[in-house]
């Protein structure tokens, strides 16, 4: 497996180059040819979310594409959002409605809340826990992560366009 | 004069929030690595009871970026078998290698170590790796494996029997013939596990020396683990400082001590390098401990009145393939056997309990242990009274609950339940769902939209903070029941706290500065909590069965007060006024009704720290610190009550929750908005494990659902929204009148979604005595029940 490949992907707004095996996942060359550790990996097989990004502005697993596979692509990750003093208005919610508990799945739940948001900017409670059906949490019961996204809708957390 | 509480009970948001909420938490995958990092794969059994005939490694040892492979005879010489340390009457010790040798006993059991340049490359070496094996009959399920001419698990135990416990109240025959009707059931509940979304890992980094390593774990007991390896691997405890870093969930699978720990801990030694290993969720499913697969045999007698004069139970628990660090497998054979009277006024009792060996994945320690089994048990019995003697199954509780006014109250097995508030939260909690409005409602109700609909209730106890004895009446002769701390005062005045515990979600950077901060009389800005970590930590029992509240938080208080005596007596002299006088909140001391003649806890520090002429107050040495080490009482017993409104669909058996109500009572709350927490994901938990969650082992061993594709976890839509109402019975036995809260969400919520059910079907005659409750069981009870056949 010596055979290596270039890979260019816009992560976060930077390009990023990196030659790297055919069969490395998304997931890995983001958190370790990147350092962008905050996707998680929870099970590879896309059940659990935990790893979810948005590629092209839709939410996907990056667990189960292959970093080669979407060669050219725009990756947003949850280190895109906020800013060096400040939380993203969606992190802030997430903060204040106790919506995280040990957090390892919680910036999974953030970039299907972006998708959500920017989909549908005022969610009834029902569109809103289909939508996190697309990730498990097994710390919080969900109730607060429900009340998190509820608050970001009132506050008009996502402007327009997916990050 | 008493201090003014300022934090405990308050919402106080949390500390560890916002580095989670950037992805910037460091799990152990997380964690920065050397270079020249090698990375583990471990070679599972595709067999759950085999002889291993050969192991040959050419061809992994063949493959690029492979480096070694180490076979369970290579990892013996630098790992002893473990033991769970049990000393109890009717328990089999046994020991296990940490990589099988000889024989398998269990799909998923370690054969052989990969040591690879990179993880990929160690996935690569586990395909290349050639065991040959001698398949063996299994002895798969818990009905079978006691039955004469059953496989063995382990020669030497007779019958697959690794533990029989057993226990009787003085003339219980004569007690139980007092109760004119008797009702039999068998309760059967299915085997889940914690499945945390963290699956496991371990990362060891030997110091620059070579001599020592630095194990971070993704573990809820670092002092067990450094303890263990220091043993295991032969070496001094100053060798190895276990660092628990953001763990991703723990629910009491990772309350145990793994192969892979000591497995990674001595290849970094014998390797001389840092050595990784992250698990896979397959691993996590196949090898992490599973839990309540139990058979509750139950009789139960009792008067017209619907009064319980006797309990009799032989409960039978599968203990797996082996007995488990640290607990063994006895906690749940014990656990349910001694919890299930729970609140209820039962004083002549008898059980039996077993453990028995299976060739499946061990049980072990998962949120509740026995509790939501027992509890299922008991409180079906209650609903089974009520719906014999024509009395409603609210009414048959209270009329067996042990009243508040005679508590404190020791039952049947000699649990001592302090204060608490049985009646009054099963009171609280049917006036707050209008229980009798649903009942009025209930026939009318009855399929007018294609639905029955019923209603559940669980009124529990919860054992928490179990202290010394509590372990050692469960067979746990080497398990300790204190945590302890160290609270200092720095130069500066600020405050740090370090704490035997580790954080796996529960919050404690935040509500353990909201004890020291109270207990010290400081602002809480000036605390910090320090815990995780053995180098820097005391000893102790560390986080699971509900204990951090009480151990932890009884602790704190302890060390704290000793530190704030000191600078009262510091202050005192200071002021030159009578320590007694001196009053220490919100960062000053000040001498009592004159708070302008103060000083902050900087200008105390100086003095304790020798940076001024003050000097000492006579008797007192230098520094402003205090360790404890707090062992709390037997136990500490929360309660509370869950009802649950449910709606059965007759057509595709779905259950949908229409109304979800805890009132709940763990003592003195010390952060309401987190204690919410706890019990929302617990009471998550406890839905799945009721009407989806089950770990399917085939008759040959093989789990048949080893994906997250096909062992379901509860999404948002299948979770509702939740009331909750708390009351508070601070404990008067421990520290701080805290309670445990961690487990009493999963404990709750399994029986009283269960009793629901039964409940909307009972009309139909359908018993309903298991789970978990998925569709297509309930809709051949109910088909088979219109049909007029006998209901399952």
């Amino acid at each position: 497996m010596t055979d290596t490949v270039e890979v260019t992907l816009k992560v976060n707004n930077r390009k990023a180059t990196r030659r790297v095996e055919p069969r490395l996942l998304l997931v890995d060359f983001l958190r370790h040819e990147l350092g962008l550790k905050g996707a998680h990996i929870g099970c590879e097989q896309g059940v659990c979310g935990a790893c979810t990004v948005l590629i092209d502005g839709r939410s996907a697993r990056s667990c189960l594409h292959f970093a080669v596979a979407v060669q050219g692509a725009d990756i947003a990750t949850v280190e895109s959002l906020g800013s060096r003093d400040a939380l993203h208005p969606i992190q802030e919610a997430f903060h204040k409605a106790h919506g995280l508990q040990c957090g390892y799945c919680t910036p999974g739940f953030l970039a299907t809340t972006v998708e959500l948001l920017a989909r549908n900017p005022d969610p009834d409670e029902a569109e809103i826990r289909r939508a996190l059906t697309n990730n498990i949490c097994r710390c919080t019961g969900y109730a607060n992560i429900v009340k998190a996204v509820r608050a970001a809708a009132a506050m008009r957390a996502v402007p327009g366009r997916a990050a | 004069m008493a201090d003014r509480r300022h934090y405990i009970g308050q919402d106080v948001l949390r500390r560890e929030d916002e580095y989670l909420l950037r992805g910037r938490g460091r799990f152990v995958d997380d964690l920065p690595t050397p270079t020249d990092t090698v990375h583990l794969g471990f070679v599972m059994s595709p067999y759950a009871h085999a002889r291993i005939v050969t192991i040959d490694v050419s061809r992994a040892l063949a493959h690029e970026g492979i480096i070694a492979v180490y076979t369970g005879d290579d990892i013996a010489k630098l790992v002893q078998p473990i033991v769970a340390e049990i000393e109890f009457p009717g328990y089999h010790r046994h020991g296990r290698d940490v990589v099988a040798r000889g024989k398998v006993r269990f799909v998923g059991e370690h054969v052989a170590v990969v040591v690879a340049e990179n993880a990929y490359a160690a996935q690569d070496g586990i395909e290349l790796v050639d065991v040959e094996y001698e398949p063996l009959p299994v002895a798969s399920d818990l009905e079978t494996a006691t039955q004469p001419g059953a496989p063995l698990v382990h020669d030497a135990i007779p019958n697959n029997l690794i533990f029989k416990g057993q226990f009787s109240t003085k003339e219980f025959a004569a007690g139980f013939a007092r109760g004119e009707h008797v009702i039999r059931e068998r309760f059967r509940s299915g085997r889940v596990a914690g499945v945390p979304m963290e699956p496991r890992g371990c990362l060891a980094l030997p110091d620059h020396v070579g001599d020592s390593i630095v194990f971070y774990s993704s573990t809820q007991i670092p002092h067990l683990v450094r303890t263990a390896l220091a043993r295991c691997l032969d070496v001094t405890e100053s060798r190895i400082r276990v660092v628990v870093p953001e763990v991703g969930g723990g629910f009491g699978t990772k309350a145990q001590i793994y192969p892979e720990e000591f497995v990674v801990a001595a290849l970094s030694f014998d390797l001389r390098r840092p050595v990784k290993w992250i698990q896979d969720r397959r691993e996590e499913l196949l090898t992490d401990i599973h839990a309540r697969d139990h058979i509750y045999d139950v009789e139960i007698a009792f008067d017209d009145q619907g009064i319980v004069h006797g309990l009799k139970l032989s409960l039978w628990t599968n203990a797996g393939a082996y007995s488990t660090l640290p607990f063994g497998c006895t906690l749940e054979a014990t656990g349910g056997a001694r919890m299930i009277v729970g609140p209820y006024r039962i004083s002549n009792y008898a059980y039996e309990t077993h453990a028995v060996a299976t060739h499946t994945c061990p049980s072990g320690a998962y949120r509740g242990v026995a509790q939501p089994t027992c509890f299922m048990a008991i409180e079906g019995l209650m609903d089974r009274i009520g719906r014999k003697l024509g009395i409603d199954p609210a009414e048959v509780r209270l009329r067996n609950m042990v009243p508040t006014k005679d508590l404190p109250w020791v039952n049947v097995v000699g649990v001592r339940y302090d204060t608490g508030s049985f009646v009054e939260s099963l009171e609280r909690a049917l006036a707050v769902i209008d229980y009798a409005g649903f009942r009025a409602r209930q026939p009318a109700d009855r399929l007018v939209d294609g639905k029955y609909r019923g209603i559940g209730i669980c009124s529990f106890t919860e054992v928490s903070g179990t202290g010394a004895p509590g372990w050692r009446a469960r067979g746990l002769v080497r398990m300790p029941g204190f945590d302890s701390s160290i609270v200092k005062v720095e130069p500066t005045g600020k405050v740090t706290a370090y704490v035997s515990h580790a954080n796996g979600g529960q919050g404690h950077l935040t509500t353990f500065a909201q004890v020291v901060a109270d207990a010290v009389g400081a602002d809480l800005a000036d605390v910090t909590i320090i815990e995780g970590d053995t180098g820097a930590t005391p000893y102790g029992t560390n986080t699971f069965a509900s204990r951090s509240a009480v151990t932890g938080g009884g602790t704190l208080i302890r060390a704290s007060t000793k530190v704030k005596e000191k600078m009262r007596r510091i202050a005192g002299h200071m002021l030159e006024t009578a320590p007694a006088d001196i009053v220490i909140e919100g960062g000053r001391a000040f001498v009592v009704g004159v708070p302008q003649v103060g000083l902050d806890f900087a200008g105390i520090a100086e003095t304790a720290y020798s940076m001024n002429n003050f000097g000492l107050p006579e008797g007192d040495g230098y520094g402003l610190e205090a360790t404890d080490f707090y062992d709390p009482p037997l136990v500490t017993m929360a309660n509370a009550v869950h009802i649950v409104q449910v709606a059965v669909d007759v057509e595709d058996g779905r259950v949908e929750i229409e109304r979800y109500l805890v009132v709940h009572d763990c003592g003195r709350i010390i952060n309401p908005m987190i204690v919410n927490g706890q019990i929302h994901g617990g009471t998550a938990q406890g839905i799945g494990e009721a009407l989806m969650e089950e770990m399917v082992y085939d008759s040959e061993g093989q789990l048949q659902n080893a994906t997250l594709l096909d062992y379901l976890l509860p999404t948002a839509e299948d979770v509702p929204n939740f009331e909750i109402d708390h009351l508070e019975s601070p404990s008067i036995d421990a520290e701080g009148g805290f309670k445990g809260v961690g487990e009493g969400g999963v404990i709750g919520a399994v029986p009283a979604v269960v009793n629901a059910i039964a409940d909307a079907l009972a009309g139909l005659g359908i018993n309903i005595n298991r789970k978990p409750l998925r569709p297509a069981l309930l809709v051949r009870l109910m088909r088979e029940a219109r049909a007029g056949r006998p209901a399952a």
